[in-house]
C-alpha cells in the first residue's frame, strides 16, 4: 500500500518536471552518450553482427548471413553449460540475500555517525584488485593453506580437507566478490525508511514479523530488487573466479565464450552465445522492471 | 527518482567490477635509455621503433631494455595468452606490429595463407648458434621466414610424496585411484593429443573418425581431473592440491626447482614438441630493426638470460654452454635426444579445433 503510494507520488513528480532537454542539457549529457555509444552500443551491434558471420580455419572473419550458430547454440552441452551458470548464479545471489539483507539493515539503522564507517568498511575490497582478491582465496583455501594449517595443528582434523577446486570454492568467490553489490542498494532503500511508517504498524497491532513482512520488505524491495539484478547478471558471466578457485568444473558459459574466441577458433558462435546471454539479461531487467511498475 | 539514480551507479560500477575480469594486453614500452647507442646498430634508414607481439611471461623486461640501450630502437610490446589470439589480432590488422612470436603449426598456416615477410639470413648470423634439429625443421623449410625462439614440450610430474607408484605414461595417470587429484592443461588440443598417443594414432590427424574413437577414453579421464589451468598448473601441485599434472615443460621445470619431491615423466605414449618462433608479419613497418631483434635474440648471453627467467627447452646450443650443469640437468628442460625423437609436432587442423572443443567441454559439463 504505502509502496503504491510512494511510486505514485514519484511518477506525479516526474510527470510535472518533464520537459524538452535543452542545449545545455545535451551539451551536459553528451559524455555520457558518447561512452555509451562507444563502449555499449557499438560493441553489442558488432557482437550481434558477428553472431551472423563465418569463420575461416585460419580465423579471418566474413560475414554473411547464416543462422547455424544460434542452431548450434540450443544443443544439449551448451544449454546444460548455461543452465550451470544459472544455477550458481541463483545460488550466489540468494546467500548474498540472506547475508546481505541484515548487513544492509543493520547499517541503514545505526546511527549517521557509524553509517560512513561501516559503509566504507564494506568498501575497503574494492581499493585491492579483484585478481588479487582472488588469488589470495587460493593461499586461504589450498590443502597447505590457511584454514587447513590451523585446522590440522589445533588437532581439529587429522588431515587437510579438500575446500579449494570444489563448487563450494567457486560460489564462496562468487558471493564474496558480489556481496557489496546486494549490500549498497538494500542499504540505499532502509536508510530512506521512514520511521514513522513503522511506528504506525506497531500502533496498529502489528507485530514485529507482521510488521517487517508488510511494510519494511515491501519499501526495501526496490533495493531488493537492484541488488539481487547487481549480483545476478554479472555472476551468470563470470569465469575467472570458478576458473582460478573452482578449476574450471564445471565449465559456465563465461568460460565457454571466452574459448571460442581464443582456441576454439569460433568467434561468431562465440558472439552468438553472448547475443543469447544478452537476451537473458534483457529479459531480467525487464521482468524487474514490471515488478517494481506493479 | 534519487533512489534510481543510485542504483544507475552502483550498476556502472558492476560493469566495471565485470570489465576488471578479462586479461587485457598490456602495452608495456620499454623505457628508452639515456647512454649512446653502441655496438650492433643496424644500417637502416628506418625509424628507431620496433613493436613486439608475443606472448605474455615469455621475453624478459631486462632483455628489451639491453636491445633498447645497445641499438637506440625504442621497444613496445603487446602480449597475447594464445596463438589464436595473436591470430584474430594480426588478420583483422587492428595493429602493425614487426614481429610476432608464433608456434609451428600457425606458422605453417601463416605462410600458405602468404601473411609473412621472408628474412634476410645475412642479417641474423647468429642463427648459427641454434642446434640443427631446430633449423629447417617441416614448418619452416630453410628457415626462410622464422628463427626459433624457445622449444618445449608436455609432460607428468609427479609429487612423489603423495604418490609412491612409478608412473610411466598418460594411462598410469589417468587410473581411478588419481580420481580429483590430476591438474591438467586447459587446452582441448593438448588433452585430445594425449588420448589420440595412447591409441598410437597420429596426433595431427582429427578427423572426426578419430575424434569418436578417443571419446570413450576422454570420457573416463576428465570426471578424474580436479583442476583445468594452463596458465599455472604449479600453482595446485605446489599447494598440495593435487598430486600429478600433465603440464609445460617450463613449468614443470621450475616445480623440480623448488621441491625435490617433483619428478618429470615424459610419457611412454610419445608426447607433443613445441617450437615457438619470430617472425615478421607482411603489414610490419620496421622489418630491419625486426632482424636486428631476431639477431639479438640469438645471441648466446641474451638467449641465456631468457632461459634464466623462463626454463624451456633453450633451441641456442651457444647459450646451453653458458648454463649453471644443473640447469642443464633439468629434465623437464632438457629432455634427451631419445625423448625428443618421440615427440611430434603440431600441425595446422583449421576448422576441426572447434570440434575439439566441443568434444572437451561436452566432458566437462557432465
Amino acid at each position: 500500500m504505502a509502496g503504491m503510494a510512494v511510486s505514485a507520488a514519484a511518477t506525479t513528480a516526474a510527470a510535472t518536471y518533464r520537459r524538452r532537454p535543452g542545449l545545455m542539457a545535451w551539451l551536459v549529457l553528451f559524455p555520457l552518450i558518447a561512452w555509451l555509444v562507444i563502449f555499449v552500443i557499438v560493441p553489442t551491434i558488432m557482437l550481434v553482427v558477428l553472431s551472423f558471420g563465418q569463420q575461416t580455419g585460419m580465423g579471418s572473419i566474413t560475414f554473411t548471413f547464416t543462422l547455424e550458430h544460434y542452431a548450434r547454440a540450443f544443443s544439449w552441452t551448451w544449454l546444460n553449460v548455461l543452465w550451470t551458470s544459472v544455477k550458481y548464479a541463483l545460488i550466489t545471489t540468494v546467500i548474498c540475500l540472506v547475508v546481505g539483507y541484515p548487513v544492509a539493515f543493520f547499517i541503514g539503522r545505526a546511527p549517521a555517525s557509524m553509517r560512513n564507517i561501516l559503509l566504507t568498511l564494506v568498501m575497503i575490497p574494492f581499493w585491492t584488485s579483484f585478481l588479487i582478491r582472488t588469488y589470495s582465496w587460493i593461499t586461504i583455501l589450498s590443502k597447505e593453506g590457511l584454514i587447513n594449517g590451523f585446522l590440522v595443528s589445533a588437532q581439529i582434523i587429522p588431515e587437510p580437507i579438500t575446500l579449494l577446486y570444489t563448487p563450494f570454492a567457486s560460489v564462496l568467490g562468487l558471493v564474496y566478490n558480489y556481496l557489496p553489490f546486494m549490500i549498497l542498494p538494500i542499504y540505499t532503500s532502509v536508510e530512506r525508511l521512514d520511521n514513522a511508517m513503522i511506528e504506525a504498524a506497531y500502533d496498529l497491532g502489528a507485530g514485529p514479523v507482521r510488521a517487517f513482512s508488510q511494510v519494511i520488505l515491501p519499501l526495501t524491495a526496490p533495493g531488493l530488487t537492484a541488488g539481487a539484478l547487481l549480483v545476478f547478471v554479472p555472476s551468470i558471466a563470470m569465469f575467472a573466479i570458478t576458473n582460478l578457485m573452482g578449476g574450471g568444473i564445471p565449465p559456465t558459459i563465461g568460460d565457454v565464450i571466452y574459448k571460442q574466441f581464443t582456441s576454439g577458433r569460433a568467434q561468431p558462435f562465440g558472439a552468438a552465445l553472448g547475443t543469447l546471454l544478452l537476451l537473458i539479461f534483457v529479459v531480467c531487467l525487464w521482468v524487474t522492471r514490471r515488478q517494481r511498475e506493479d | 527518482m534519487k533512489t534510481n539514480v543510485r542504483h544507475l551507479m552502483m550498476a556502472s560500477l558492476a560493469i566495471f567490477a565485470i570489465a576488471g575480469c578479462g586479461k587485457p594486453p598490456q602495452p608495456n614500452v620499454a623505457k628508452e635509455t639515456a647512454g649512446q647507442p653502441t655496438t650492433s646498430a643496424p644500417a637502416s634508414d628506418e625509424e628507431k621503433k620496433l613493436n613486439v607481439f608475443c606472448w605474455s611471461e615469455y621475453i624478459p623486461q631486462d632483455v628489451l631494455d639491453q636491445f633498447t640501450k645497445e641499438t637506440g630502437i625504442k621497444v613496445s610490446v603487446e602480449n597475447y595468452a594464445s596463438n589464436e589470439e595473436m591470430l584474430a589480432k594480426l588478420l583483422a590488422g587492428g595493429g602493425t606490429y614487426d614481429v610476432i612470436q608464433p608456434s609451428e603449426y600457425v606458422i605453417e598456416g601463416l605462410i600458405k595463407e602468404n601473411l609473412l615477410i621472408p628474412i634476410d639470413q645475412a642479417a641474423i648470423p647468429n642463427l648459427k648458434n641454434i642446434a640443427p634439429e631446430f633449423l629447417n625443421m617441416s614448418f619452416d623449410p630453410g628457415n626462410k621466414y622464422t628463427v626459433p625462439y624457445m622449444a618445449g614440450t608436455v609432460g607428468i610430474v609427479v609429487n612423489t610424496d603423495l604418490v609412491k607408484d612409478d608412473i610411466k605414461s598418460f594411462n598410469d595417470v589417468f587410473q581411478d585411484k588419481y580420481k580429483k587429484n590430476i591438474v591438467v592443461l586447459d587446452d582441448a588440443r593438448e588433452i585430445v593429443t594425449w588420448a589420440l598417443l595412447t591409441q598410437k594414432l597420429p596426433i595431427n590427424d582429427i578427423t572426426d573418425e578419430n575424434l569418436e574413437k578417443v571419446k570413450p577414453i576422454l570420457s573416463q579421464w576428465i570426471p578424474l581431473i580436479k583442476v583445468f589451468d594452463s596458465d599455472s598448473p604449479k600453482t595446485a601441485l605446489l599447494n598440495g592440491d593435487v598430486a600429478i599434472g600433465v603440464v609445460w615443460g617450463g613449468e614443470g621445470a621450475l616445480l623440480l626447482n623448488a621441491d625435490k619431491k617433483f619428478k618429470w615423466v615424459i610419457p611412454a605414449e610419445g608426447t607433443h614438441l613445441f617450437v615457438d618462433s619470430l617472425a615478421i608479419p607482411k603489414t610490419a613497418k620496421h622489418p630491419k630493426n625486426a632482424e636486428a631483434f631476431m639477431n639479438f635474440i640469438l645471441r648466446p648471453e641474451i638467449s641465456q638470460k631468457i632461459s634464466d627467467a623462463f626454463p624451456y627447452l633453450n633451441p641456442n646450443i651457444a647459450a646451453r654452454e653458458l648454463l649453471t650443469a644443473e640447469q642443464r640437468a633439468n629434465p623437464a628442460s632438457f629432455p634427451s635426444p631419445d625423448e625428443v625423437a618421440k615427440m611430434q609436432t603440431f600441425k595446422d587442423i583449421g576448422g576441426q579445433a572447434t570440434k575439439v572443443d566441443e568434444l572437451v567441454t561436452s566432458l566437462k559439463a557432465q
